[in-house]
C-alpha cells in the first residue's frame, strides 16, 4: 500500500514546532487578559465603592493590555517566519498529505488566530477608555 | 496470501450484534448512536409538546386552559428538556453515530463509556420529565434563580438538580469519548490538515463540555448542599448571594449555547460541499474561527446579568466581548456561503434545511449583536423579544441543521431513503411555521410583554399578536410531526439506497448497504480530505481488504490508534464488547442522584455501593487486559504494539481529560470563595473563627507525602521494584485517609458551623469535596495494589498505574490548593 499523492505535490522543508497548543496560544492570552482585566475591575469596584473612579484600573487595564498586544506579538513573529513562504505561492488550501503541510496549515490557523485575539483583547480595552466610575 | 472471504466471515462474527433481549447490552457506536439520536428526539417531541401547550394557553387573553402553577412547570421543562435532553445529547448522539465512519475507526476508543453514557442519559431523562405527572416538576424557571427556587417548598428544584448532574455525567463522558476519537483514531495518513471538518467541531466541542459543564456541576452541587442541608450559599440574610449562582450557571450556560450551535453547524460543514459537489472554500478559515469561537464563548455570560445592578464596567467587557465573537461566526457563516456559490448546487431536501438554517440563524445572530448592547438589552431584557431572538439562534443554529442531518444521514444510518415530497412540504410547513410563530415575538416584547407570564389582560393590546405565534406554533408541529412520520413508517419494501447516495467524498459514506457491523472492511491509508472523491482505487483497496486490520484473528474487536498530528499508526486498541455493565453501572448512578430528592439517605448509599462493585468489576475484567502477545501484525508488513500505558496510550488522555473537567469543577467551588471575599467587608466575617492554620498546614503536608507515595509506587514499579511498589501501595491510602481526617480537623475543631453563615458553609463545600476526591483516590491506590498481587498490574504493563498517578497529581494539587486557601488566606486579612 503506497501513499498516493492525490494532488500535485510541492515538496518543502518540513518545519517544526508547531503544535496544537501553539495553534491556542493566542486565544489563551485573550482569555488570559479578558479574565484579568474582569476580575480586576469587579474586585476593584466591590472594594471601592459605585461612586469610586476608575483612573486606576484603567492604567492598570491598558497595561495589560499591552503585556496582551506584546504577547501576540511574539506568537505572530513567530509564525510569521512559516508563514511567509506561502504567501508567494497563492496556496491557501493545506490539503497535501505531508507533515509539512499540516505545519504549514496550523501556523495559518494559528496566525489568523492571532489577528482575532488581537483585535478581541483592543474590544475588551474599549469600555474602559469611556467609562470614569464604577457606577 | 490469506483467504478473504474467511476473513470476512470471522470480521462478521467478531462484530455480531447480540441478539434477542441481549440487544440492550450492544455497545457498539453504530447502535448506540442510533438509540441515543431516537431518544433525544423522543425528548424533543415531548418538549414541543409542553410548548403546544404554552402557546394554546397564550393564544387568547385572559385564557385559563392551565393554572398558573402548571403554567411555571410546563415552561420550565420545555426549556430544561429543549436544552439538556435535546440540544446538547443529539451533539453526543450523532457524533457517537458518525465520526468513527468519517475517521475511519471501526469504533470509538470506549465503546461502553458510550453506552454508560447513553443509560444515564435516558434514565436521567426519564426521570426529569415524569416528574410533570406527578405535579412535581421544576417551576422556576431552567436557570432556576434563586431565591425563587431556594425558597419554594416543592422538590421540583431537586429533582432539576439532581436530575440534571446525573445528565451531565453522560455529557462529560461523551466529551472524553469523542476528544480521545479525534485526535487518536484517524485513520492513517489522515493529517489534522485533513481531519474532516466535523472532526474539528467535535474536538472543539468536546474542549468547550470540559470548561463549560463542570461550573454547573459546582454550582448544584452548593445548591444542592443549601436544598438538602439549609447551607447559606445563596441565601442573603446568612452572608450568601444568590449572583453566584447566576454566574456559576452562565458561565456554564453561555458557552453551551455554542457547544449547541457548532456540532450542528459542522453538520453544515459536511452536507454543503457535497451538495455543492466541491470542496469546502476556506477549510483552515471554518477551523480558526470555530477555535476563535470556543474561546470568545467563554467571555460571554455576564450578558445574561446586565439588569442585575453589576458595574456599568463589567458590563461594558461582556458587552464588548459578545460584539467580538460576532467575527469568527460571521467568518462561518461567509464560508458556507461562499461554497455554495463556487459550486453547482444538487437541489435535494437537506439542502433546503440547510439554506433554512443560514437564513434563521443570520437573523438569530443580528437581534444578538442588537442585545449585547447593554442599554438595549436593558429594554428588552426578560420580554418576547429574547424569546425570539433565542429561539431565531437555537432553531437556526441548531434545530434546522440538525434536521439537515437526518435527512442527510439517513440513508448511512438505515439504508433507506426519505421521501422527497414529504421532505419538502415538512420542511415549508416547519419553515413558515416557525417564522410565523417567533417573528412577531419581537413586536410582542417591544411592546412590552414579559416572558414567563401565564397570561394576560386583553386592554394589553398583544392579543392578534400572540394568535398569530400561536397559529405559526400549530404549523410547525403539523411540519415536524410529517417529518417525524417520514423517518419511522415502515420501509421495508422499498428499495436500499444506492451505496454513497449523495456522492459525498468523505469517509463515512464508503460504507456498503445494508451496512456491515464492523464499519469498514479494511482501514485505509488517506490521502486528501475527500478521498472518494480523489482517490478513485480507494473502495477496492477497502472492500478487498488490502488495507490495515483486514483481519480478527483472534477474535477480539480491535480498531488502529494513530498519532495527533500526523496519525502514524501507534498500536491496535482492543475495544469493549456487549454487556451489560454499562447498563447496570448507570442504575446504580441514577439511585445515588435520585433517592436523595425524597432524602433517602440509605437506598442513596446502597446505590453507591452498587454502583461502585458494578464500576470495578468493569474495570478489573475490561480495562488494561495484558495481551497475549506484545505485538501484532496488521498487514502491509508492519506490526503495531496491542498494550500502551502512560501518555500515549487513550486510558491516560481520558483520564487527563475527565480531570481536567474536575479541575475546572473544583476551581468554581474555589471561585465560590473569592467570590464571597469580594462581596463581604470583613472575610472571614467577625465573629467566625476558623478553621485555623495548624491543621490545615498538617493536611498540605500529608497531602503531598501521599501523592509523592503514589508517584513512587509507579516509578518503582516501573524500575521492577516490585514489593517496593506495593509498600508504597498500602502506605498511600493510609496517608490519604489522614488528609482528608486533617482536612476536616480545622474546621470541626474550631467550630465552624456551615448553616451559620456562607462562609463556613463554602470553607465545608470546599473540604468536603476534596474529601470525596481523596476516598475516590483511595479506592484507586487499592485497587492498583490489588491489580499488582493478582498479576494483573506488572512493571512492564502498568497503564493502571500511569492513570492512577495521573488522577493523583490533580487531587493532590486540589487537596494542597483547599489546604492552603481554607488555612492561609484568612491570615492575610
Amino acid at each position: 500500500m503506497s501513499a498516493k499523492r492525490a494532488h500535485n505535490e510541492v515538496e518543502r522543508e518540513t518545519g517544526h514546532g508547531t503544535d496544537l497548543w501553539r495553534v491556542i496560544a493566542a486565544p489563551i492570552i485573550w482569555a488570559l487578559h479578558f479574565l484579568f482585566c474582569y476580575v480586576y475591575a469587579a474586585i476593584y469596584c466591590e472594594k471601592a465603592g459605585r461612586a469610586a473612579s476608575l483612573d486606576h484600573p484603567t492604567l492598570v487595564v491598558i497595561i495589560a493590555t499591552l503585556v496582551a498586544l506584546a504577547g501576540i506579538g511574539l506568537s505572530t513573529h513567530h509564525i510569521w517566519g512559516v508563514r511567509a513562504r506561502s504567501l508567494t505561492d497563492n496556496d491557501f488550501e493545506f490539503e497535501h498529505n505531508t507533515p509539512e503541510e499540516r505545519h504549514r496549515f496550523l501556523s495559518h490557523v494559528a496566525l489568523m488566530l492571532c489577528v482575532l485575539s488581537a483585535v478581541a483583547v483592543l474590544y475588551v480595552t474599549i469600555p474602559m477608555l469611556y467609562l470614569s466610575t464604577c457606577r | 496470501m490469506t483467504d478473504k472471504a474467511a476473513e470476512e466471515r470471522q470480521l462478521a462474527r467478531v462484530w455480531a450484534p447480540p441478539r434477542g433481549w441481549r440487544y440492550l447490552t450492544d455497545v457498539n457506536n453504530s447502535v448506540v448512536g442510533l438509540w441515543y439520536i431516537v431518544a433525544a428526539f423522543a425528548f424533543m417531541l415531548f418538549g414541543g409538546a409542553l410548548a403546544l401547550i404554552i402557546r394554546a394557553q397564550l393564544a387568547v387573553p385572559d385564557n385559563n386552559l392551565v393554572s398558573a402553577e402548571t403554567y411555571n412547570q410546563l415552561f420550565t421543562l420545555h426549556g430544561t428538556v429543549m436544552m439538556f435532553l435535546f440540544a446538547v445529547p443529539i451533539f453526543e448522539a450523532v457524533a457517537i453515530l458518525i465520526l468513527p465512519p468519517m475517521l475511519g475507526a471501526r469504533d470509538l476508543p470506549f465503546p461502553r463509556l458510550s453506552a454508560f453514557g447513553f443509560w444515564c442519559f435516558a434514565i436521567g431523562g426519564v426521570f426529569v420529565c415524569g416528574s410533570i405527572f406527578f405535579n412535581a416538576a421544576p417551576d422556576a424557571g431552567w436557570f432556576m434563580y434563586p431565591p425563587l427556587s431556594t425558597e419554594q417548598s416543592g422538590i421540583g428544584a431537586d429533582i432539576w438538580l439532581l436530575g440534571l448532574s446525573f445528565i451531565e455525567v453522560a455529557s462529560i463522558a461523551a466529551a472524553v469519548e469523542l476528544i480521545v476519537g479525534v485526535l487518536k483514531c484517524r485513520a492513517p495518513g489522515m493529517h489534522i490538515n485533513l481531519t474532516p471538518l466535523y472532526g474539528w467541531y467535535v474536538l472543539i466541542v468536546g474542549a468547550m463540555i470540559l470548561f463549560a459543564f463542570p461550573p454547573l456541576i459546582a454550582g448544584d452541587f452548593l445548591f444542592e448542599l443549601e436544598r438538602a442541608f439549609n447551607w447559606p450559599f445563596f441565601d442573603v440574610t446568612r452572608g450568601g448571594d444568590p449572583l453566584l449562582w447566576q454566574h456559576l450557571f452562565w458561565i456554564f450556560g453561555h458557552p453551551e449555547v455554542y457547544i449547541v450551535f457548532l456540532p450542528a453547524i459542522a453538520l453544515l460543514a459536511m452536507i454543503i460541499p457535497t451538495f455543492a459537489q466541491r470542496p469546502i472554500a476556506g477549510y483552515s478559515w471554518i477551523v480558526l474561527s470555530a477555535i476563535g469561537t470556543g474561546f470568545l464563548s467563554f467571555g460571554l455570560w455576564v450578558h445574561h446579568m446586565f439588569t442585575t445592578g453589576l458595574p456599568a464596567i463589567s458590563l461594558g467587557f461582556f458587552s464588548a466581548a459578545s460584539e467580538a465573537v460576532a467575527i469568527p461566526t460571521g467568518i462561518q457563516l461567509f464560508v458556507f456561503i461562499a461554497t455554495v456559490m463556487l459550486g453547482n448546487v444538487v437541489r435535494t431536501v437537506p439542502m433546503l434545511y440547510c439554506l433554512g438554517a443560514l437564513a434563521t440563524f443570520i437573523v438569530g445572530g443580528l437581534t444578538g449583536v442588537m442585545v449585547a448592547v447593554a442599554p438595549f438589552d436593558f429594554q428588552v431584557h426578560d420580554t418576547y423579544f429574547i424569546v425570539a431572538h433565542l429561539h431565531y439562534t437555537l432553531i437556526g443554529g441548531m434545530l434546522f441543521p440538525v434536521m439537515a442531518g437526518v435527512q442527510y444521514y439517513y440513508p448511512f444510518a438505515t439504508g433507506k431513503m426519505l421521501s422527497r415530497t414529504s421532505g419538502i412540504w415538512s420542511f415549508w410547513l416547519v419553515f413558515i411555521g416557525f417564522n410565523v410563530a417567533f417573528l412577531p415575538m419581537h413586536l410582542t416584547g417591544l411592546l412590552g410583554m414579559p416572558r414567563r407570564v401565564f397570561t394576560y389582560g386583553a386592554d394589553r393590546g398583544w392579543d392578534t399578536l400572540n394568535m398569530v405565534s400561536t397559529i405559526g406554533a400549530f404549523v410547525l408541529a403539523a411540519g415536524f410531526l410529517l417529518y417525524v412520520w417520514d423517518c419511522v413508517r415502515p420501509k421495508g419494501k422499498e428499495p436500499n439506497a444506492p451505496r454513497n447516495v449523495w456522492n459525498a467524498g468523505t469517509l463515512e459514506w464508503l460504507g456498503r448497504v445494508p451496512s456491515d457491523n464492523w464499519g469498514l472492511r479494511s482501514i485505509p491509508q488517506i490521502n486528501s480530505r475527500y478521498p472518494l472523491w480523489d482517490d478513485k482505487d480507494l473502495l477496492d483497496t477497502i472492500d478487498q481488504g488490502r488495507g490495515l486490520l483486514a483481519d480478527a484473528k483472534e477474535g477480539r474487536r480491535e480498531t488502529l490508534v494513530t498519532s495527533v498530528l500526523d496519525a502514524e499508526p501507534l498500536q491496535v486498541l482492543r475495544v469493549g464488547t456487549p454487556t451489560w455493565l454499562p447498563m447496570l453501572a448507570a442504575i446504580g448512578l441514577a439511585g445515588v442522584f435520585i433517592f436523595p430528592v425524597w432524602k433517602l439517605w440509605w437506598p442513596t448509599l446502597g446505590s453507591a455501593i452498587f454502583f461502585l462493585a458494578i464500576l470495578l468489576y468493569w474495570l478489573w475484567t475490561g480495562t488494561a487486559e495484558i495481551p497475549e502477545k506484545q505485538t501484532k501484525d496488521i498487514g502491509d508488513g508492519r506490526r503495531l504494539p496491542l498494550y500502551v500505558a502512560g501518555p500515549r496510550s487513550t486510558g491516560w488522555w481520558a483520564m487527563f481529560i475527565t480531570m481536567t473537567g474536575d479541575l475546572t469543577a473544583f476551581l468554581a467551588v474555589l471561585f465560590g470563595y473569592f467570590f464571597f471575599w469580594t462581596i463581604h467587608p470583613d472575610f472571614p466575617p467577625v465573629g467566625i473563627d476558623g478553621p485555623g492554620w495548624q491543621w490545615p498546614l498538617t493536611a498540605a503536608i500529608l497531602a503531598i507525602v501521599t501523592w509523592g507515595a503514589t508517584l513512587a509506587a509507579r516509578l518503582a514499579n516501573a524500575a521492577g521494584y516490585v514489593t517496593l511498589s506495593r509498600a508504597l501501595l498500602v502506605a498511600a491510602p493510609v496517608g490519604a485517609v489522614f488528609t482528608g481526617l486533617a482536612l476536616m480537623a480545622g474546621p470541626w475543631t474550631t467550630g465552624l458551623d456551615p448553616t451559620a453563615h456562607a462562609y463556613p458553609a463554602i470553607v465545608w463545600g470546599l473540604v468536603v469535596w476534596v474529601v470525596a476526591h481523596l476516598l475516590a483516590g483511595t479506592i484507586m491506590q487499592a485497587y492498583c495494589l490489588a491489580r499488582t498481587c493478582f498479576g494483573r498490574l506488572t512493571p512492564r504493563h502498568d497503564a493502571d498505574l500511569w492513570n492512577v498517578t495521573l488522577y493523583w497529581h490533580f487531587t493532590g494539587f486540589s487537596a494542597l490548593l483547599t489546604a492552603l486557601v481554607i488555612g492561609g488566606f484568612p491570615l492575610l486579612q
